[in-house]
């Protein structure tokens, strides 16, 4: 039985449609991460969880129970906002008890998990300062040192690592998958980083626009993404698209031809999408076009070509491209995904190489 | 030589035409009066008469800082009560001698003697008489006896119908009663005398009239006004100033007060008699005599008697024609027969608070009115008390020189910074200092300087501490008892308290409901809940005062509807103080909601969802996140308003009046009285002052730390 079950769940905010009909089942025990742009719901369909919202329609269930009008405080989550929302009258170690003393745990236990969450949180030094007193990195990790007090069947996280340095964003990713390992604990965790998504996880959920594009492992919607959209929000630099027909075992477009897949079925405008990293400037190739960017990563690095048939990033691993060169491009192991014209469909996806 | 001068005198003031001023309070048609008179004044003797009305309640303040510099009026126009005074402080000529007896009425030339001198020339008389409605009644009782007889037919309480309505709590409508009972006003020493039979059988007379349904409750000059006019009393005592707020077209007439049937004496009013006054600083002596003179007979009687309306003092303006066929005046006349000048001593003004404080008590059931002469002589004890012994300034004066010396040692000593520009900032400075001087420091040294004399009829004796000791000591009464100081404090605090939390509570729930999502129209509650802050407080007041009017008030007539029996708020302290609050609450709320509206908007929605979320109830999401959150923004707010509270004289002094006998009266408002309405005992009331401020002093020091500890 699904942890959380979210049934047509749909909500509008005055005539805005934010959330459009969400089917989703999150297992128990599975950190699933919910991506999508900036402004796609996600926070909306987080609080709508939590309870802070109520759905115009659809239903929640957890653990088969349908708690569309169970109060917040009765569904037992815990929920680190984007805001923070830490209680600036409260120290750093008043905020971290808050929940549990309302439950009138023993003090000795609730000293113990402040300190397992403060030394956890590297948030020990600052236990008697207000909120105020703290960077907006500190501040979140107050946040989330809350929740981890309480230790609810549920977290909900909104975004709670984009405010830290990139170090301490990296150590603290890790921190989250040791703790959701450790507890074992369901965890929907919303992100707008593709990054936080493929490597924390269990499974993601790629929303845009209020609706669910698609939900699976993470490699697997790197490797077979359901539409372009997930094609390109996934993996960095996002995915090469390029128009392209279907002529025989031909597919070809402006200034190119390929070898169609044997898997894609007969049919007429396709577009299709090949990953940065399978594309290599080299002397020969079947794309060609004029560099026009250059993001080095040291020797190697993506090079960015205005070809015949559309803009294509590809990697370079020479270090004598210079912008305005006339290249060529080489694909790599026949990597190439086929989605229909409109981009609403994949019609194949490559075999992963080893 | 004196002659030769004298006689120059007289030469220069027939000779030339001098230029009079003319001070007076009149207004309407008396004003009118004194313009023709003084007009005809010029017509016959040439000098000219400058005329300047003053506002009543500056007049007196207005004569006698002006008067003794030289920028006075030649002549003025003022009550006889003040004559003593006048006297005493040299702002009278002396006058020619004694007036003729032929000429004036005798009461209104006893009424201007002072020690054997007359002073000034007798204008008008002011009395109190009965008037009656001809329509209610068909004729004006001569005796208490027939009055007593008819009234059952005039009254029916339950309609608020009454045979007699008057301010009953006010003395000088009770003195006619308490003389016709021939109670003494003053024993043979010339002291306030209270303890008499008479005084008894006078209150005992009004509280019958009251308990009978004879006469209204807790009357009040309007109240009196708008009972007579409606025809819903059938007699009023009043004086002649009652003609012009009787309404159109309602038929009555004025009879002299009735004979005591008991004593056989009549009921004696208090006689006021104005009169024309010279300046002892007049230039102008001769002409300012004229003038004084020509208003007070003659011509210058019947234009006052025909425009003015007024009761003429001078005994032929009865015989002309069209005065002899004015019954308003003749009638008038008639009652000043029985009338006593108001006694222009210095005892006579000690009376009124022990009698006020009598007549309420006994009107309101508080005291029986055979211990009501008791009540009186306990309050007039207090309230004159006797002046502390004169001490030397000396060590005073020393301490004080000591302190200053050490002061500046002290300021010396601590390390000066450079001050780079001084001369600049003096003048920067300088515009505020010399506000804060002039409006603070300068009153604040003189109360404080004040404090620590006493006062007794314009001269100020050194007594050090004594009237700190004497207010601290509850010297002469109990401390449990309204005079004493620390009952005083307790009531203050007690009112400072119940309030404030009323305030806060009030405000905060009203904000809490203005800020729901759910309620409609919020805006217009939002303004609407403003607007009792935006009345001025003294009119809230006297609003409030009626609400809780025994007999009229809506309070009372919720309560009938209800089927509870009506309360007579100012009787008990308890409701007293009830009532004082619940009109301070209404005052006080709209500043504690407003500051709470800003405080509550101030918090983010978010906190709620995470503690909602964290597992709190709306109640501890009150109590954890709103209070504490709401605290740093309301705490300056309950600072500000307990200081308010604790000096919010207005109230107090419009609502309850301190009733029941001063219990609920504030320190503000005792002192006050103790300044003005208790034998202007100025230094004692300076002492109260001076302790008001170190009580609130204490207060901002606890504050300060209350503030220190949260920003801690
Ligand atoms: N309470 C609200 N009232 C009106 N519009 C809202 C409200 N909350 C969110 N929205 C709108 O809903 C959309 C989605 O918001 P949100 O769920 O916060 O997006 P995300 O978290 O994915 O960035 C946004 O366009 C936002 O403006
Ligand atoms: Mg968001």
């Amino acid at each position: 039985m699904p942890a959380v079950e979210l049934k047509a769940i749909r909500k509008s905010f005055g005539d805005n449609a934010i959330v459009k009909g969400v089917d989703l089942a999150v297992n128990a025990g599975e950190f699933l991460v919910m991506v999508g742009p900036s402004g796609c719901g996600k926070t909306t369909l987080l609080r709508l969880v939590a309870g802070l919202e109520q759905a115009d329609s659809g239903d929640i269930f957890f653990h088969g129970n349908k708690v569309n009008d169970v109060p917040p405080r009765d569904r037992d989550v815990g929920m680190v906002f984007q805001s923070y929302a830490l209680y600036p009258h409260l120290s750093v170690r008043e905020n971290l008890a808050f929940g549990v003393t309302l439950r009138k745990m023993p003090k000795a236990e609730v000293d113990q998990r402040v300190a397992e969450a403060s030394r956890m949180l590297e948030l020990d030094a600052l236990l008697d300062r207000k909120p105020k007193a703290l960077s907006g990195g500190q501040r979140q990790r107050v946040a989330i040192g809350r929740v981890l007090v309480r230790r609810p069947s549920l977290f909900l996280f909104d975004e709670p690592l984009s405010n830290l340095d990139t170090a301490l964003r990296v150590q603290m990713r890790g921190e989250l998958a040791r703790l959701h390992q450790q507890l074992g604990v369901t965890m929907i965790y919303v992100t707008h980083d593709q990054v936080e998504a493929m490597t924390l996880a269990t499974r993601v959920a790629v929303f845009n626009q209020g609706v669910l594009q698609q939900l699976g492992p993470p490699l697997e919607l790197y490797h077979r993404p359901a539409n372009t959209f997930v094609a390109t929000f996934l993996g960095s630099p996002s995915m090469n698209l390029l128009p392209a027909r279907r002529e025989g075992a031909q597919l070809s477009g402006d200034g190119f031809t390929l070898r169609a897949p044997a898997s894609l079925a007969d049919g007429g405008e396709v577009q299709v999408g090949l990953r940065p990293e399978d594309l290599r400037l080299a002397s020969s190739g079947p794309l060609s076009g004029t560099v026009v960017a250059l993001e080095r990563l040291g020797f190697d690095g993506f090079a960015f070509l205005k070809t015949a048939a559309g803009p294509v990033t590809a990697r370079f691993e020479n270090a004598s491209v210079q912008v305005g060169d006339q290249v060529k491009v080489e694909l790599l192991g026949e990597q190439v995904h086929v989605f229909s014209r409109d981009g609403a469909k994949a019609l194949c996806h490559p075999e992963p190489k080893a | 030589m004196k002659a030769c001068l004298a006689l120059a005198c007289v030469f220069a003031a027939t000779a030339q035409a001098d230029e009079l001023t003319l001070w007076h309070a009149y207004r309407g048609g008396e004003e009118q009066a004194l313009e023709q008179a003084t007009k005809a004044f010029t017509a016959q003797t040439g000098h000219t008469v400058t005329l300047l009305a003053v506002p009543y309640d500056a007049f007196s303040a207005k004569l006698s800082s002006a008067i003794p510099h030289g920028a006075g009026p030649d002549v003025f126009i003022f009550a006889h009560e003040r004559v003593r005074q006048f006297v005493r402080l040299d702002m009278l000529a002396t006058s020619t001698g004694k007036l003729d007896p032929s000429v004036y009425l005798p009461a209104a030339i006893d009424a201007l003697e002072v020690d054997g001198q007359s002073y000034g020339y007798p204008l008008s008389l002011k009395c109190l008489a009965l008037y009656v409605n001809d329509a209610l009644v068909t004729k004006a009782p001569d005796t208490t006896a027939e009055f007593l007889a008819m009234a059952p037919r005039l009254s029916a309480a339950d309609r608020n119908q009454f045979a007699l309505a008057y301010e009953a709590g006010d003395f000088y409508y009770h003195a006619p009663i308490l003389l016709g009972f021939q109670a003494p006003l003053f024993d043979a020493q010339g002291k306030a005398s209270f303890d008499s039979p008479g005084m008894t059988h006078s209150l005992q007379f009004v509280r019958g009239l009251q308990d009978k349904g004879f006469m209204p409750q807790e009357s009040s000059s309007a109240l009196v006004k708008s009972l007579f006019n409606d025809g819903q009393a059938a007699m009023v005592i009043s004086g002649p100033w009652f003609a012009g707020e009787i309404a159109e077209g309602l038929r009555y007439s004025v009879h002299p007060l009735p004979v005591v049937s008991e004593t056989q004496e009549p009921m004696h009013p208090f006689l006021g008699v104005e009169a024309a006054f010279v300046s002892a600083r007049s230039t102008k002596a001769a002409a300012a005599n004229a003038l004084a003179e020509f208003l007070a007979r003659g011509e210058g009687a019947r234009l006052r008697v025909t425009v003015g309306r007024q009761i003429p003092a001078e005994t032929a303006a009865y015989e002309r024609p069209e005065v002899a066929q004015d019954t308003f005046i003749q009638s008038f006349h008639r009652a000043a027969a029985n009338a006593r000048p108001t006694p222009n001593t210095l005892e006579m003004a000690r009376l009124w608070e022990p009698m006020k404080l009598t007549l309420r008590a006994v009107l309101q059931g508080t005291a029986a009115a055979e211990d009501g002469g008791a009540v009186a002589a306990r309050r007039y004890r207090a309230l004159n008390r006797e002046a502390p012994p004169e001490t030397s300034p000396v060590p005073w004066l020393l301490a004080l020189g000591a302190a200053v010396v050490g002061f500046v040692l002290w300021q010396s000593r601590k390390k000066k910074e450079k001050a780079p520009d001084l001369k600049k900032a003096i003048v920067w400075v300088a515009p505020a200092a010399v506000g804060v001087l002039v409006l603070v420091l300068i009153p604040f040294v003189v109360g404080l300087s004040l404090s620590v004399f006493h006062h007794d009829a314009g001269h100020y004796t050194f007594v050090g501490s004594a009237n700190f000791t004497d207010i601290l000591t509850s010297k002469g009464y109990r401390v449990t008892e309204p005079l004493s100081f620390w009952f005083t404090l307790a009531v203050t605090v007690l009112w400072t308290a119940v309030n404030v939390f009323l305030h806060v509570a009030v405000g905060l729930a009203l904000a809490l409901a203005l800020k729901s999502p759910l309620l409609k129209l919020r805006g217009l509650f939002r303004v609407l809940l403003i607007v009792p802050w935006a009345v001025p407080n003294y009119i809230t007041a006297l609003m409030w005062k009626g609400l809780f009017h025994r007999q009229f008030g809506a309070i009372n007539g919720l309560l009938h509807l209800l089927g509870v029996e009506p309360v007579s708020w100012f009787t008990h302290f308890s409701t007293s103080f009830a009532a004082n609050v619940c009109t301070n609450t209404w005052l006080g709320f709209p500043f504690m909601m407003v500051v709470a509206l800003g405080a509550l908007q101030a918090i983010p929605q978010d906190l709620y969802e995470a503690a909602e979320v964290d597992g709190a109830s709306k109640w501890t999401q009150f109590t954890r996140i709103t209070l504490p959150l709401l605290k740093p923004a309301m705490l300056p707010a309950v600072v500000l308003g307990t200081v308010w509270t604790f000096n919010m004289f207005n109230v107090i002094y419009l609502v309850s009046g301190g009733d029941p006998g001063g219990a609920t009266d504030i320190l503000v408002s005792e002192a006050f009285r103790w300044a003005f309405q208790r034998n202007e005992q100025y230094g004692f009331a300076a002492a109260y002052s001076v302790l008001i401020f170190v009580v609130l002093l204490g207060w901002s020091a606890i504050t300060k730390r209350l503030g220190a500890e949260k920003t801690a």
